[in-house]
This record gives C-alpha cells, sequence and structure tokens, in this order.
C-alpha cells in the first residue's frame, strides 16, 4: 500500500441555526454508535456518529439547550436548557419522556451507566439527583459551588460526582454523603470537562492549557499549553491522541504521550465550543459558533464511514464518479 | 500539495418536513413495541386512546375548516394579529399565513411559529 499524506477533509453537518455549544456520543450499541448535539436554537439533534446523517431533532424545549447527552445504549437522551428544565427522551422515537423543572438555566446532564440516574447542574448551582423510576420524588440535592454549575459527570462507578463551575473550582463529590470529597482551585474558569472511566482520567481545559488529572485523587498527570485559548479538549480511547478547540477557530491534534503539537485543521467559521472523540476513536466531532458539526477523522485517509481511501489511479477511472472530491480550498 | 480525502457523499441534512425518527428505520422496528394493541390492555388505556384519537381528529378537522378564512391568532406578549390562513407544517410547528396584519403593516406571505401562538379564533 503506496503511503501517501493526504489532506483532511471534514464532514460537514447542518441543520443548526445558531451556536453548537455541546456535544456527546453514545456507546457502541448493535446499531452502530450516535451523537446528539445541543444548540442555541432549541433543538437538540440525533444523528448517526459515523456518518453525520441526521436521524431527528428533539422539539420541546423553549429555549436555548446548553447540554446533551445520550446513555450508553442510545435509546435515551437527556437535554438541559435556559428554559429552566431538563428533559429526558425517548431517543428511539424522539419522544418527550420527562421534563424536570429547575429553578433557573440548567448547563448539564449526565446518565448514570445503568441509566436509572440523571445527575443535572446549573445557574442555580445545586447539584440534583433525579431517579427516572420515579420521576415525581424530589431529587437529591447536593449545595456547595458558589457559582453556576457548568459541567457534572458521573464518577468513580457513579458512586462519586465531578463538578465543574463559574467559582473556579472542580469538586469530587460523594453522592451518599454529599459532601466534597476534594477540590481543584484554578485561576480561570474551567471551560470543559471530560471524564474517561477506563485509566480514571479527568481531561479539563481552561485559558490555553488542557490538563489532565487523576479523577480519584485530583492529581495532575501532566498539562500543555495550546497557542490560542481552549474551550474544550477530548482524549482518544486508546490515549495516544488528544484534540483541542477554541477561539481561534481551529481543531489541535496533540500526540498525549509527548505532548507534541501533530496537526491543526481550519475548516470552521467561528469559534470551537466542544469536542468529542467517538467511541471507537476513529473520529472525533465538533460543535462551533457556526452552527455546525464537523467530523473529523483520527487517521486521515483511512476508508471509514463516509470517508473513502483512494489511490491515484481510482480518482481518474470511471469508478470515481460515485465519490465526491472537495474542490481545492480557495484562500481569501 | 496534498489531496483531500474523498468522502462518498455529504452527511444527509434534517428534512425540513418533519422531526425524522423514521419508524421504518431497523432501530425503531427492533427497539420500539408495536402499535397493534395487545389483549392485556386495560380498558381505561383503550378509553383514553379513544379520546385521544377524536381529539385530534377534531383538531385537523379544525385546521382544515380555518383553511383560507381571516383567523385572529393571539400571542405571546399580548400579541394579536390577524391573517389568512393557509396551512400547518406536519408537525405543526409552524403557520403559514397571507396578509398578516402587523402594527409595522401588511405582510404578503408569512409563517408564525405555533409555540409563540396562544390561541387562534375564527368565523366558521
Amino acid at each position: 500500500m503506496v503511503s501517501m499524506a493526504m489532506r483532511q477533509t471534514p464532514l460537514t453537518c447542518s441543520g443548526h441555526t445558531r451556536p453548537v455549544v455541546d456535544l456527546a456520543f453514545s456507546g457502541i450499541t448493535p446499531y452502530g454508535y450516535f451523537l446528539i448535539s445541543a444548540c442555541k436554537d432549541g433543538k437538540p439533534m440525533l444523528r448517526q456518529g459515523d456518518t453525520g446523517d441526521w436521524i431527528g431533532t428533539f422539539l420541546g424545549h423553549k429555549g436555548a439547550v446548553w447540554g446533551a447527552t445520550l446513555n450508553k445504549e442510545a435509546t435515551k437522551a437527556a437535554t438541559a436548557a435556559a428554559d429552566f428544565t431538563a428533559k429526558v427522551w425517548d431517543a428511539v422515537t424522539g419522544d418527550e419522556v420527562l421534563t424536570l423543572a429547575h429553578k433557573h438555566i440548567v448547563k448539564s446532564v449526565n446518565f448514570t451507566e445503568d441509566s436509572n440516574y440523571l445527575l443535572t447542574g446549573g445557574n442555580d448551582k445545586v447539584l440534583r439527583i433525579y431517579d427516572l423510576s420515579k420521576p415525581e420524588a424530589e431529587p437529591q440535592e447536593i449545595a456547595g459551588h458558589t457559582s453556576a454549575i457548568k459541567k457534572a459527570l458521573w464518577c468513580n462507578n457513579d458512586q462519586q460526582i465531578l463538578s465543574a463551575a463559574d467559582d473556579k473550582t472542580i469538586r469530587l463529590w460523594d453522592k451518599n454523603t454529599k459532601e466534597a470529597v476534594k477540590t481543584l482551585s484554578f485561576d480561570a474558569s474551567v471551560s470543559s470537562m471530560e471524564y474517561i472511566p477506563d485509566g480514571e482520567i479527568l481531561v479539563i481545559t481552561y485559558g490555553k492549557t488542557v490538563a489532565f488529572h487523576n479523577a480519584q485523587s485530583l492529581d495532575l498527570i501532566k498539562s500543555v499549553d495550546a497557542p490560542a485559548s481552549i474551550h474544550s479538549a477530548s482524549l482518544h480511547p486508546e490515549k495516544d491522541f488528544f484534540v483541542a478547540g477554541g477561539d481561534d477557530f481551529k481543531l489541535y491534534k496533540y500526540d498525549y504521550t509527548t505532548k507534541e503539537e501533530l496537526e491543526s485543521y481550519k475548516g470552521h467559521f467561528g469559534p470551537v465550543h466542544c469536542v468529542r472523540f467517538s467511541p471507537d476513536g476513529e473520529l472525533y466531532a465538533s460543535g462551533s459558533e457556526d452552527g455546525t458539526l464537523r467530523l473529523w477523522q483520527t487517521a486521515v485517509g483511512k476508508t471509514y464511514g463516509l470517508w473513502k481511501c483512494v489511490l491515484p489511479e481510482e480518482l481518474s477511472s470511471e469508478n470515481s464518479e460515485a465519490l465526491y472530491c472537495p474542490p481545492a480550498e480557495i484562500k481569501a | 500539495m496534498k489531496t483531500p480525502v474523498s468522502v462518498l457523499r455529504l452527511p444527509r441534512g434534517p428534512d425540513p418536513n418533519s422531526r425524522g425518527f423514521d419508524p421504518s428505520s431497523p432501530r425503531f422496528l427492533a427497539l420500539c413495541p408495536t402499535s397493534v394493541p395487545s389483549s392485556s390492555s386495560s380498558s381505561s388505556d383503550e378509553e383514553e386512546q379513544r379520546l385521544r384519537a377524536e381529539l385530534r381528529e377534531r383538531f385537523l378537522r379544525t385546521l382544515l375548516l380555518m383553511t383560507g378564512k381571516r383567523v385572529r391568532f393571539d400571542m405571546h406578549e399580548h400579541v394579536r394579529v390577524h391573517a389568512r390562513f393557509g396551512a400547518s407544517d406536519i408537525d405543526v410547528l409552524n403557520l403559514q399565513v397571507s396578509d398578516l396584519e402587523t402594527p409595522l403593516g401588511v405582510q404578503r406571505e408569512a409563517l408564525l411559529r405555533c409555540q409563540d401562538v396562544i390561541a387562534c379564533s375564527f368565523e366558521v
């Protein structure tokens, strides 16, 4: 096989009409894996994860959707919105299953592994745990943050909770005692957080920094500074790469072991708000202020999803009719 | 000069006429119970379903009756406008109207967002 330097062709998923602020992948299911996007237009969308094909739009929120998540099996979705509600959806039919009223804008939602509990966090500074089998029951509440919560995640086999807030702290809570077990303080607001259960790694971004912490001790493992302010980062499942995106509209790819910047990609027309690797690590998705999601290959040129590895001879043959070759970039 | 990676096609975008979640997709068919009522469903469920179906039919017939008529739309923020009703989309998200009378003048063609509409009334 002739090795040839290929140029990354991102796949653009259109449909949203306002900035895409959050995205999440499901696990790998018998029907592939799925991707949900949260958008300020209030209409979160479900897409097939490996192609970006639109599957459906969850209709019901009356305000910007700030957070969205899928359970592992992609049978349930949850969304957090500016209309002061979190909603749970049937991710197969698109039907709204539950509306959970809050006292302020909800920013983050996260299912436990068994999909039985939903964690929410938002501008009222309180973490809430809803038992989805008893939706009318009052949620358990965990208070402590002194500013709006940006992200809340289950960790340590759903026994603990990690939360990041505008009070520039990340706190680790015990879900039973509801006490803060550990607190990390920063000089700047944390822009994003990703929890990797396999290996217990927490990926945090703040300012221009991408930092990797031990998810149990919260000790720093390593950190890397990017050329621009970073809004989100994601670690590859095999922990060989990580990707990051932020204010300069670009996606950066780094070697996790050496911290070396490997590649940077232009494509978005606005700041990148969220980026996540797919569960199989073959691609990563980014959401931007420009209202689009883009899918990027981890191994550029590999045949996967809609990307096709084409040898030079094939490009000029009859078989190339079915292929779409992106036009050469016009540099403004 | 690097060759760009080829793609088979672009990702499919949303269908403008529906919210998606195709009921004929393999995943839907495998994971959703069939809509044929089972013999074990309680009679109160059946009664509720019958009433829902009746209400839905009345709603759809009202929309049909509204077509071409001058309708008064009461909307949020104390907005009240008149327009000739054309049609609704399949998910009743938008209403197509003509000659919408607004404080800024008459809009020849317009779309009203259903989530903004509280009530509509018209002469039968």
